[in-house]
């Protein structure tokens, strides 16, 4: 093989890398956290090139804020091919409309076939209204991202009423495809320390923020959130022994107070507190159960729960058939215990 | 001051049940509900309603024929009703909504303030008052608590992180009120019985808008396409927890610590 033969297929690479330049590839819009790229940041960019590699393009990364140059090192360690920095006073805290002028203006240069935002505060308002402007398609809240290789089509999988079951949706016709990535559902790249770049700088004016922030508002009581909406829930039954010990759980973790109609029986939990399809139907992230045997009703009123411990005497209490965690012990052996440990 | 409110509807969940091993969805009772953040928005509008005299409007922002939530609406004190129809937009996604409702808003004309649910029970999905702001070109606050509107200015309290921070901009604006934010008052009785049989001062409140005349098909067709439904593994029976009591404890609160922080 003689050199020509390889300047030759340098000169086509070469070509084809410029025509990709052009436009396409696969965009992320990084988030911050505390001064540093968030962690939702770095899983879109796995998630994007993973779609990049299957589509033949580039994933790109467009960081906002002020003194923010050095973190987009980490950008690149984490998979982005390019950077494009906007390092601006005025850019932070977050405000919509500065960021959304530069996003426009960028976004209008480089036509992006797929934009990636993570699905925080800042990325869940900014992604409807870059979606409205350029005229794509939007997902929210995907939690898995498949690409359709003939037709360069994202599917993107999102929750219904909060993961009951999932709903998959296309945007078929219209670019960019954009989708906001929910926090965690997405493993988070290898952070390679031999992937280097020079990010491209930028050069902005950034706008006014229409939305004026007046400070803290001193004198606003949020409104209760009832059982039936809690994140949280420890309940227990007639077989927690001391009650008082699982007033103290609920106050550690945070948590609403709650029982089963037993605890109601004897007294120990007003109506409003009350797991059980005659009383309250719940469906919190967790669900601590106390003493409580888990009878049909109650079971029924709280399945929709993530993530239930249970803790029972009794081995063959139903609760344990519905549990994620059980404990078959005395609850006032263990709770004093387990107050300590979550102390 | 002129209101829109954006009332949706969802598929009440207590009638549903999402079968993992068959990996199907049975519809037990199909009844429906007023979107609860949306509800909340409804009782945001009528609050500024009661303070100064502001009208409200409430519009559907959905495919489906969901003319019951807005009488529910009128119920609750809106003044007027705009149902939005037609075979073509039967097929709506949020961006043709976005669009539709746009078109309703110049042919209202004097509207200051829109106000909808900072999400949906069901998709969780946020676009659609905020594709709106953008079309209108208005600012936008997200994830209100509590709101107050006059003198062309409107103030929302806004959660960041743990704290509330007040904010503020000019009308005209797009506000979407935080779920659970506000408690909707009941429907009066006589309005709701009037405005189901169209007698009284309500007999006119509900307008049938065709889509077809606000839109052209191109604008008709929907952005976004369903591909289908995935449903989450089947629950396993739960991990025994064993040992002395205080590794029990250790395990029990390693775990709970785990599902908090997430």
């Amino acid at each position: 093989m003689d050199a020509s033969y390889l300047d030759l297929v340098m000169a086509q690479q070469e070509e084809s890398f410029e025509e990709a330049e052009g436009g396409g590839g696969v965009w992320v819009v990084a988030d911050l956290l505390e001064g540093q790229i968030a962690p939702v940041t770095l899983e879109a960019i796995g998630a994007a090139r993973t779609l990049a590699d299957s589509l033949g393009a580039y994933v790109y990364a467009v960081l906002l804020g002020n003194d923010v140059t050095t973190l987009a090192e980490t950008l690149y360690q984490s998979g982005a091919d390019g950077v494009r920095v906007a390092d601006h006073a005025r850019l932070a805290p977050f405000a919509l409309a500065p960021h959304l002028a530069i996003l426009l203006d960028l976004f209008e240069e480089e036509e992006p076939e797929v934009v990636l935002l993570g699905a925080s505060d800042a990325g869940q308002e900014l992604a409807p209204r870059l979606a409205q402007r350029m005229g794509g398609g939007l997902i929210e809240h995907a939690t898995s991202v498949t690409l359709d290789e003939s037709t360069r089509v994202v599917q993107a999988t999102f929750p219904i009423y909060g993961g009951d079951y999932f709903e998959i949706a296309a945007c078929p016709e219209v670019r960019p495809q954009v989708l906001t990535i929910e926090p965690g559902a997405f493993a988070s790249p290898y952070l390679d320390e031999y992937r280097k770049g020079e990010p491209t700088i930028l050069d902005v004016e950034p706008v006014e923020p229409v939305v004026r922030r007046l400070g803290p508002a001193e004198d606003y009581e949020p409104p209760p959130v009832p059982l039936s909406e809690a994140k949280l829930i420890v309940a227990g039954g007639r077989q927690a022994g001391d009650f008082v010990l699982v007033e103290k759980l609920a106050q550690a973790l945070d948590a609403h107070l709650a029982g089963d109609r037993g605890a109601w029986d004897a007294g120990l939990i007003e109506a409003e507190q009350m797991v059980d399809v005659r009383g309250v139907t719940v469906a919190p992230d967790v669900y601590v159960a106390v003493g409580l045997r888990g009878d049909t009703f109650h079971n029924a009123a709280m399945e929709g729960a993530t993530f239930i411990v249970a803790i029972h005497p009794d081995p063959h209490a139903p609760i344990f058939e519905i549990a994620d965690q059980c404990v078959e012990a005395q609850p006032e052996e263990v709770l004093p215990v387990l107050l300590e440990a979550l102390a | 001051m002129r209101i829109l409110v954006i009332l949706r509807r969802v598929l009440d969940p207590a009638g549903i049940v999402a079968h993992r091993r068959l990996r199907r969805l049975f519809i037990n009772r199909e009844e429906y509900i007023i979107q609860p953040a949306d509800h909340g928005a409804l009782e945001a509008a009528l609050r500024i309603k009661d303070a100064t005299a502001a009208e409200v409007v409430v519009a559907s922002g959905q495919s489906e024929p969901d003319d019951d939530t807005l009488r529910r609406g009128i119920a609750m004190g809106a003044d007027r009703a705009i149902y939005l129809s037609g075979d073509a937009f039967k097929s709506a996604d949020d961006a043709v909504a976005a669009r539709a409702l746009q078109e309703v808003i110049e042919r209202l004309g004097d509207v200051d303030l829109v106000l909808c649910g900072a999400t949906t029970l069901d998709t969780g999905q946020a676009q659609l008052g905020l594709r709106l702001a953008e079309a209108l070109g208005w600012p936008q606050i997200v994830g209100a608590w509590s709101i107050e509107a006059d003198d062309g200015r409107v103030q929302g309290v806004r959660r960041d992180g743990v704290r509330y921070t007040l904010v503020e901009t000019d009308l005209p604006a797009v506000v979407l009120m935080a779920a659970g934010a506000l408690k909707p008052r009941y429907p009066n009785g006589i309005r709701l019985i009037n405005i189901y049989r169209d007698e009284g001062d309500v007999a006119d409140a509900l307008e049938q808008w065709d889509a077809a005349d606000l839109l052209t098909p191109d604008e008709l067709s929907p952005l976004i396409a369903s591909v289908g439904r995935d449903f989450p593994p089947e629950r396993e029976r739960g991990e025994r927890v064993e040992g002395t009591n205080a590794e029990v404890a250790e395990t029990v609160a390693q775990a709970l610590r785990q599902r908090m922080r997430g």
